[in-house]
């Protein structure tokens, strides 16, 4: 995907949940990654592959990339190369600031993922990378249930 | 039915179990420092431990590494920070408990380097087993924790408040350093930051 294509926008934690709370979706997966983290990069695929299978079902995928804003133009680029088609979004807020607005249960360790349901209540939250079947299972959960 | 919904809405709550999954507990604030008398090789190709740098004032232990931009971006500041409180008193290390084989520039040699080349006036050692940051429950670089002269917490997390030093509102550990020295009460004694994950070695 072309990097012009890329679209991205700062967000803080109050409109990280904002979208989490906007109607329209069954579940709401926020995922927290950095261009410099490894398991990041890794488990990257993973979510663009469930965000493409699940939009219809609605899943709604909010990627927010924790880079200094100066990595703007590397955070676009990865994005690009993982064909993220859809609105994503960087950090604008104090680490501090940004963790415990989310949620205070968050160490700030990179990969973090919360999964919230449609009435926009977190259903699940880890640290760390998942694997493709992972991320389905708890998804699904939320969509069937 | 708002009845019925209420009591409809309470029974759905029943089963809504949310499952977090986060990081070990790290070291509490008034606890002791563990594994203080391990001693680890230092950059200067001697041995060093945690107790042997404690200053009258308190100790001042930071996780970092080499090949973290995180850890890179604080480099500096971590110099002039434990350059200038060792002067006052607070006993300084700092300690690399990546594991190189995931991370080659985590090498000893390089923490020589960098630790030339930053003017580190304190041990940069190696925590070889990666057990002393399992035991701190350090996860991320680079990570402060600052314990007075009775050897407890006092200070637990970032060095300051951004990554882009122009753009410093906060000062943390400075500013817990300096009430520590005054005997006065650490203004924010937990602070939670993004960083590097500290690559452990497998335990032995």
């Amino acid at each position: 995907m072309p990097v012009e294509l890329v679209q991205i926008a700062p967000v803080k934690a109050q409109d990280v949940l904002r979208l989490v709370h906007e109607p329209g979706t069954k579940a709401v997966l926020v995922n927290v990654w950095a261009t410099w983290c490894g398991p990041c990069r890794e488990e990257f695929p993973n979510i663009v592959k469930l965000a493409r299978n699940y939009q219809a079902r609605g899943l709604r995928v909010v990627l927010v990339s924790s880079d200094d804003e100066r990595e703007l133009p590397g955070v676009k680029q990865f994005l690009a190369k993982q064909g993220v088609a859809f609105p994503s979004y960087i950090k604008a807020e104090k680490d501090q600031e940004f963790i415990n607005g989310i949620d205070s249960r968050w160490s700030g360790a990179l990969p973090a993922t919360f999964i919230y349901d449609g009435s926009g209540k977190l259903r699940h939250f880890w640290e760390g990378a998942a694997s493709y079947g992972e991320f389905k299972r708890k998804v699904l959960e939320i969509l069937n249930g | 039915m708002k009845m019925k919904q209420f009591i409809a809405s309470g029974v759905a709550a029943w089963f809504v179990v949310l499952s977090v999954s986060a990081n070990a507990a790290s070291l509490k604030l008034g606890e002791l420092a563990p594994m203080a008398g391990v001693k680890m090789k230092n950059v200067d190709g001697k041995e060093a431990s945690i107790a042997d740098v404690a200053g009258k004032n308190g100790t001042l232990v930071v996780f970092t590494c080499n090949h973290c931009p995180f850890a890179k971006a604080w480099e500096g500041r971590l110099a002039e920070i434990g350059n200038a409180y060792k002067e006052k008193g607070v006993g300084v290390i700092a300690i690399n408990a990546n594991d190189p084989s995931a991370f080659p520039e985590d090498s000893f040699d390089v923490m020589q380097q960098r630790a030339k080349e930053k003017g580190y006036q304190f041990p940069y050692a190696v925590d070889g087993t990666s057990d002393i940051a399992r035991a701190f429950g350090a996860t991320r670089t680079p990570e402060a924790f600052l314990f007075n002269k009775d050897g407890k917490l006092v200070y637990h997390g970032a060095i300051d408040d951004d990554q882009d030093a122009t753009k410093v509102t906060k000062n943390f550990l400075r500013d817990a350093l300096d009430a520590l020295i005054d005997g006065k009460t650490i203004p924010v004694s937990e602070t939670k930051f993004i960083g590097c994950s500290i690559k452990y070695r497998p335990k032995a």
